[in-house]
């Protein structure tokens, strides 16, 4: 079939990375307008040229390997390295907005009254809505690993369904977070409790709404039979991600929730 | 089952486009040729005639190879996979080069060289054959097990040569391509 002797890929030219790096460019830019001169369209048309660079140039590792069969075992060890090396760097973005925490409320200063929480910062309860949260996405861990073996055993009813319960609590976190949001009686702007709370349950938060769509994709590509009961990278990439997701929240927590009330 | 389906013959058909498409195994110069892909399925290259056959004999094959891998299909229900519980397996499935290497494995080869080689004797009489594409190939000799230095140096077609190091014998063996 090939002429190479080895059983790596040798990927084809593609325009995606350009793509990719015009719309980081982009939206780098269009921040900049946004934040300082009130304007949207360098950001929407970053926004949408990733959305379609992500689009297709996942759709075409997806072409490579369900549909052409490149994704060999070595291949595939590779993309496993990948996809573990940056879940470790996303740990390190989230280890700085807990630096900034700790730093902020293990040595409160006098400013904000010498406490933690700070004077006139009235915290969530953690026993409501967050200890539910925390619910939610620990049972979505335990429907994953239902899913995952579910697959691996070849049953593709019990798969499908779990897999959906996954993101169905996913969306539900998602959605009880929104509303917590609303219900917060401060907002980022109050000070330096503020502004760690929704730095770091934002992109917390954001990083739910990725690993979900990464779900609903595997939901998608298996209902396509794409994924067999021994290679089903795509799908494990996604739980891996969902997990960390579920991990850094328990951090956030006992941290910010717990601890910092 | 059906729609994977699809995508692989449209692939294989020219219909879908991935970045440099395959197009034939005999014509090495297709290889160079950048099949851009595009949101528009209207815009590809254009076969040429002579390609045009080449590109149908290898689909063809393909088609014949995937339909007595795949098994029956067309049945909507998921319970016409092979598998009881409706979830497809490699040996159904696999294609390309997976799907080779995995029957070659099946059978104890590793035509791709994923496993390390394994080591002959060494002796004048019994030589590491080394398989080579071209006239030459460069050789690591890790002499004894656990050594960190590998000694390396090229081998070259003809006689019989030694590892500077501790002399363990190498010969080189040309080969073409099987495809």
């Amino acid at each position: 079939m090939t002429h190479q002797t080895h059983a790596f890929h040798m990927v084809n030219p593609s325009p995606w990375p350009l793509t990719g790096a015009f719309s980081a460019l982009l939206l780098t830019s269009g921040l900049v307008m946004w934040f300082h001169y009130n304007s949207a369209t360098l950001l929407s048309l970053g926004l949408l040229a990733n959305t379609l660079t992500m689009y297709q140039w996942w759709r075409d590792v997806i072409r490579e390997g369900t549909y052409q069969g490149h994704h060999t075992p070595i291949v595939q060890k590779g993309l496993r390295y990948g996809m573990i090396l940056f879940i470790v760097s996303e740990v390190f973005f989230f280890a700085g907005f807990f630096w900034a925490f700790y730093h902020s409320s293990l040595v409160p200063t006098h400013d904000l009254g010498g406490c933690w929480p700070p004077t006139g910062i009235t915290p969530l309860n953690p026993l409501e809505v967050p200890l539910l949260n925390t619910s939610v996405l620990l049972a979505s861990g335990v429907s994953i690993t239902w899913a995952h073996h579910s697959l691996m055993e070849g049953k593709r009813n019990n798969m499908n369904q779990a897999l959906l319960i996954t993101i169905l609590l996913g969306v539900y976190f998602t959605i009880l977070q929104a509303s917590e949001y609303f219900e917060t009686s401060f907002s980022i702007s109050d000070g330096i409790y503020g502004s760690t709370f929704f730095m770091a349950t934002g992109f917390h938060g954001l990083h739910v709404i990725i690993g979900s769509t990464f779900l609903i994709i595997c939901l998608l590509r298996q209902l396509n039979f794409h994924f067999t009961s021994k290679h089903h990278f795509g799908f494990e990439a996604a739980a891996w991600y969902w997990h960390f997701v579920d991990v850094v929240w328990l951090f956030l927590y006992v941290s910010i929730y717990w601890w910092g009330s | 089952m059906k729609k994977r389906e699809e995508g692989v013959q449209k692939i294989r058909e020219g219909e879908l486009i991935v970045p440099g498409s395959w197009v034939s195994t005999e014509d090495k110069s297709s290889r160079n040729e950048l099949i851009l892909p595009s949101l528009f399925p209207e815009v590809h290259l254009l076969v040429s005639g002579e390609r045009a056959s080449r590109l149908l004999r290898g689909v063809s094959a393909l088609a014949a190879q995937a339909l007595r891998a795949r098994g029956p299909h067309g049945a909507v229900a998921t319970h016409s996979m092979a598998s009881g519980g409706g979830v497809p397996t490699d040996e159904e499935q696999a294609t390309g080069l997976e799907r080779e290497i995995m029957i070659a494995a099946e059978k104890g080869l590793d035509p791709y060289n994923m496993l390390p080689p394994k080591a002959a004797s060494g002796t004048k009489e019994d030589p590491n054959l080394v398989p080579s594409i071209t006239n030459k190939r460069i050789v690591g000799c890790i002499c004894e097990e656990d050594n960190c230095t590998v000694i390396w140096f090229w081998l070259h077609k003809g006689e019989t040569q030694r590892c500077p190091s501790r002399g363990t014998h190498y010969k080189l063996v040309p080969h073409q391509l099987a495809h």
